[in-house]
């Protein structure tokens, strides 16, 4: 086995334990130098992925720990996602008399278990791993301990997400009975041989169920716009991001190299959840007077134009990595905006944009950028993105499908003006502006200024997502 | 130099961001300049222009994305050249008016360049991905514009435009991806799609399901009856400007790609539904002109008014032979200018006086006679009299959609009288009969930059009016490669 195939693993382990031990042993723990402590080591785990020649593809532990190129996609853009989380973390507690260390060792964690869960080989592996992420995530989304809301969405998120990891662990179970291996492979070889046998199927069901659960897919998305709301924006802004993104690995991982054939063989099923997704998000968001509710139901929204690519099978699965990428840098510079107002606001009601354009034309003009590339308005990344699925779709043999993707993009289009309105054309509450500090400034710029790279230099991100694919 | 035409303003507006606000001057001077050599490089192409061959000429390309065969192509032919031609005229009279906006005009005259390039890009672009790109690019200015400097329901106006012009470009946009699916041939490239769909056309029965996502889809924007709902209102709440390029412009983005991806590619599946969109435009005609009679605000009649003119470009449209064809892209540029002139001088009026109401002005001649004359000779080049250009256009719509749809000719002919009565039922109510004392404080135009706009659309207006010919002759050839093919399935000798 070659060690540095786990280099990732062991940049985000060594980073938590740098944090940890700070935590234990340094004296007064500075509410100045951990956050930034966090930042530069969130920005070397990232850095790590950039060494050349590394990092390297193989496999360790018996097959329980794949390192191919999907896998290192993933890591990618865990690593990148992480920066900007944990500069959102730093904003939320900026100014706060509160203990934050905790915060920032569950966001490693959390980071830590994406790694090993988009690199599992077995399927115990992969439940320990979405187990570290879930929980941490419970842990986060009840750390305001003294908002109601708060609480609310960690119980509702804890009773239905344990719900899920008990369908994932039956439909392991399931499997197991019939192939007697945890393997992934294994899986296969048997269901290719014997595809009608009813327990590996109703297991491999339990376990995309489970999976729906996590990337908010009909009709498993209830949870969804209550603990968005409830919870810590950073929080909401890692579920919407890294979480998403995380289930969208494993249904790659499942659907695409375990068992194909389940995906060709019912297409029906996959076209209805798709449909559904997308109708709940983009009519959901209508009427939303919550900025993070409205969130909440955008990303279902996308989870269904996710969902589309995921059907549209091999010609669809470049345009969901790319699509992944467009709509993590989208997604995260809009909540970057969003801690930024809300803090000042005291509330993340649509009301504490009223005017902004005024206030800070700043963040109302990054905001602006960013709902217009969620929303699929060339030439940002978000454009092309929807782009890519709806093509993916039609080359599938699925207009149908595509034509009702492409007329959402304008009903979405409504909500998300919606918000350019409240910014733009309603008076402010107070002329006092907005301060933006000069990091949030800067990573603002770099963000927007990525939204519209990812978009233009689209085939730099295509070329990289055909060599993984090919692969 | 193909490529400058959208970039220029589009730069120049980023350019603008880092210039402090509070410098108007030089933020107007350079929102001019970035209308002023656009314009001077169009009348450089038209006079390099070879007439006689409907091959795209000052064609640049840059590989975009050649995996999915994109690139950015440019180039003209004699139908864009007479569009850009358009756009050149309007885009430079609307920001001489634009530069009159005093609240956060830094914002405004942002908007307005990205506005600006962004047209002069759908319409010298030769790549329907590239061409999509700008033509969604369009969008995003006129949101913030509308709500910002507009009027009264400004919010509701913007909201209404926005999503029915989207939910048509994304119609627009599905039907072009299933164009490029269908054709196999993994290339965006219009040039390259337009030939080999000549020599080898999609089977009937394809070309038939598809073209109604394009019709319909792009006749969003041209405002065809029953889409057109977006369009008086939206006009009427915009600010001049917006008002000029919509109507005088971004609405010719319609007709324009339905002649070029609709006919151009699918000339089989228009010709099915061309009854249908004969029908529609001449219900447009009609209807409009009919609402545009009830109307008590100007603005809202005008609007109508260029919704009822769409309804000619349809009729020419969907006659598919040369003389029609040509017609309409005549009228395309006669009505655009003549839209964005009437527009312009509403404006002009309605900042002063605050109010739009017919009812409520009378005998201003006498106080505003050059307001005045301009807007007795738009009205008259609307109205279709001789001297103008449109008169010119809608006579060869008239004569080339004759023998294959009498009865829309004939309800258009009589759409004619009726724009003559509301037209001049406005004009007598405005500017004659008995002076209202209320608008002694009305200013003329008096200085030479604020004639200028009128100046130049008029002139225009009346120089093809007199000289259709050289708007013809440059785009004869272009127009016969289009209806070639389209006659063939008409059956009918123009």
């Amino acid at each position: 086995m070659n060690p540095m195939i786990l280099l990732p693993e062991w940049a985000a382990f060594f980073s938590f334990l740098y944090l940890f031990l700070t935590v234990l042993y340094s004296k007064k723990s500075s509410a100045v130098t951990f956050p930034n402590t966090a930042l530069i080591l969130s920005a070397v785990v990232a850095a790590a992925l950039w060494i050349p020649g590394l990092p390297q593809t193989g496999s360790a532990f018996g097959g329980q720990f794949l390192a191919d190129p999907l896998a290192i996609f993933f890591k990618f853009l865990f690593a990148l996602s992480f920066i900007p989380i944990i500069q959102i973390t730093r904003e939320y507690f900026r100014n706060r008399e509160e203990r934050q260390e905790e915060f920032y060792l569950l966001l490693f964690l959390i980071l830590i278990g994406l790694f090993f869960l988009v690199s599992a080989g077995d399927f115990i592996v992969m439940f320990i791993a979405l187990e570290i992420v879930t929980l941490s995530f419970y842990v986060l989304t009840a750390h305001p301990k003294t908002d109601a809301k708060s609480i609310e969405a960690a119980l509702k998120y804890l009773v239905l997400g344990s719900l899920a990891s008990a369908f994932f662990i039956f439909g392991t179970a399931l499997v197991f009975s019939q192939t007697g291996s945890l393997n992934l492979m294994d899986t296969l070889i048997v269901y290719v041989f014997n595809p009608e046998n009813l327990l590996v199927n109703l297991g491999l069901a339990l376990i995309l169920s489970a999976i729906c659960f996590k990337i908010a897919a009909f009709p498993f998305q209830l949870w969804v716009p209550d603990v968005y709301e409830g919870a810590p924006t950073p929080v909401t802004a890692a579920l919407s991001v890294v979480s998403k993104s995380a289930g969208f690995a494993l249904l790659i991982r499942i659907l695409f190299y375990v068992v194909p054939s389940v995906r060709i063989q019912h297409p029906i099923f996959f076209i209805a959840l798709t449909i559904m997704t997308l109708l709940y998000g983009n009519l959901g968001a209508l009427r939303q007077t919550n900025i993070k509710r409205l969130f909440a139901y955008s990303s279902i929204g996308h989870a269904g134009y996710l969902l589309m690519a995921v059907t549209s099978g091999d010609f669809g699965l470049p345009a969901l990595l790319y699509y992944l990428i467009a709509y993590g840098v989208t997604n995260l510079t809009a909540f970057l905006v969003i801690i930024i107002v809300e803090k000042h606001h005291g509330s993340s009601q649509l009301e504490a944009f009223r005017g902004l354009a005024v206030r800070s034309p700043f963040l109302a003009g990054i905001f602006f950028m960013a709902l217009l590339s969620l929303a699929g308005v060339p030439p940002l990344a978000g454009f092309f993105a929807k782009f890519l699925v709806l093509l993916g779709a039609i080359k599938a043999g699925l207009p149908g499908l595509a034509l009702i993707g492409a007329l959402l993009v304008a009903v979405s289009l409504y909500y998300y003006l919606g918000v350019v309105r409240t910014m733009y054309f309603e008076e402010p509450d107070s002329k006092s502006p907005v301060p933006v500090n000069t990091d949030s400034r800067v990573f603002l710029t770099l963000l927007a200024a990525a939204i519209v790279f990812t978009g233009l230099a689209q085939p730099v991100f295509m070329n990289w997502i055909h060599k993984i694919v090919r692969s | 130099m193909i490529f400058a035409l959208p970039w220029i303003p589009l730069l120049a507006a980023f350019f603008l961001l880092f210039i402090p606000a509070n410098r108007t001057q030089t933020l107007k001077q350079i929102a001019l300049a970035a209308c002023a050599v656009p314009f001077l490089i169009v009348l450089y192409l038209i006079s390099q222009f070879k007439t006689g061959t409907a091959d795209f000429q000052f064609v640049e390309k840059i590989e975009w994305m050649p995996a999915l065969g994109i690139s950015y192509q440019a180039g003209v032919d004699g139908i864009s050249i007479v569009l850009c031609l358009l756009h050149a005229i309007v885009s430079l009279a609307g920001v001489l008016i634009s530069n009159r906006v005093t609240e956060r005009i830094k914002e405004y005259l942002f908007f307005y360049l990205i506005l600006a390039g962004s047209i002069y890009g759908v319409f010298t672009t030769l790549d329907l991905f590239v061409i999509y790109l700008f033509y969604e690019l369009t969008l995003i200015p006129l949101y913030p514009m509308i709500g910002i400097w507009g009027s009264k329901n400004k919010e509701y106006g913007a909201m209404k435009l926005t999503i029915f012009i989207t939910t048509g470009a994304v119609c627009g946009l599905f039907g072009m991806l299933l164009l490029y699916e269908k054709a196999g041939l993994q290339s965006f490239d219009l040039i390259y799609l337009t030939q080999t769909l000549r020599t080898q056309p999609f089977e009937e029965s394809f070309q038939r399901f598809l073209s109604p996502f394009l019709l319909l889809g792009f006749g969003v924007i041209a405002s065809l009856v029953p889409l057109h709902s977006w369009s008086p209102i939206g006009y009427a709440v915009a600010p001049t400007s917006v008002s000029m390029l919509h109507a005088g412009v971004l609405k010719k983005m319609g007709p324009y790609l339905m002649l070029r991806f609709a006919l151009g590619l699918l000339p089989a599946g228009v010709h099915y539904w061309s009854p249908y969109l004969a029908a529609l435009g001449a219900a447009g005609i009609l209807y409009a002109g009919y609402a545009a009679i009830r109307q008590k605000d100007l603005k809202y009649m005008v609007g109508f008014s260029s919704v009822s003119h769409m309804g000619y470009v349809m009729l020419g449209l969907a006659a598919m032979n040369s003389t029609a064809l040509s017609g309409m892209v005549l009228l395309m540029f006669s009505h655009g200018v003549m839209a964005a002139c009437t527009f312009a001088l509403i404006g002009f009026i309605y900042d002063q006086a605050h109010t739009r109401g017919i009812q409520d002005f009378g005998g201003l001649a006498k106080k505003i006679p050059f307001i005045s004359i301009c807007y007795i000779l738009a009205c008259l080049a609307s109205a279709g009299v001789p001297g103008f250009s449109n008169f010119a256009s809608e006579i060869l719509i008239f004569i080339g959609s004759w023998r294959q749809y009498p009865v829309p000719v004939g309800a258009a002919v009589f759409g004619v009288l009726i724009t003559a009565i509301y037209l001049f039922r406005s004009v007598q109510s405005i500017f004659f009969g008995p002076f209202n004392p209320r608008w002694n404080q009305l200013k003329d135009a008096v200085s030479l930059e604020e004639k200028l706009p009128f100046i130049l659309m008029l002139g225009a207006l009346i120089l093809f009016g007199f000289w259709p010919h050289g708007l013809l002759h440059l785009m004869q050839a272009s127009i016969d490669a289009i209806a070639q093919p389209a006659v063939s399935f008409s059956g009918v000798t123009p």
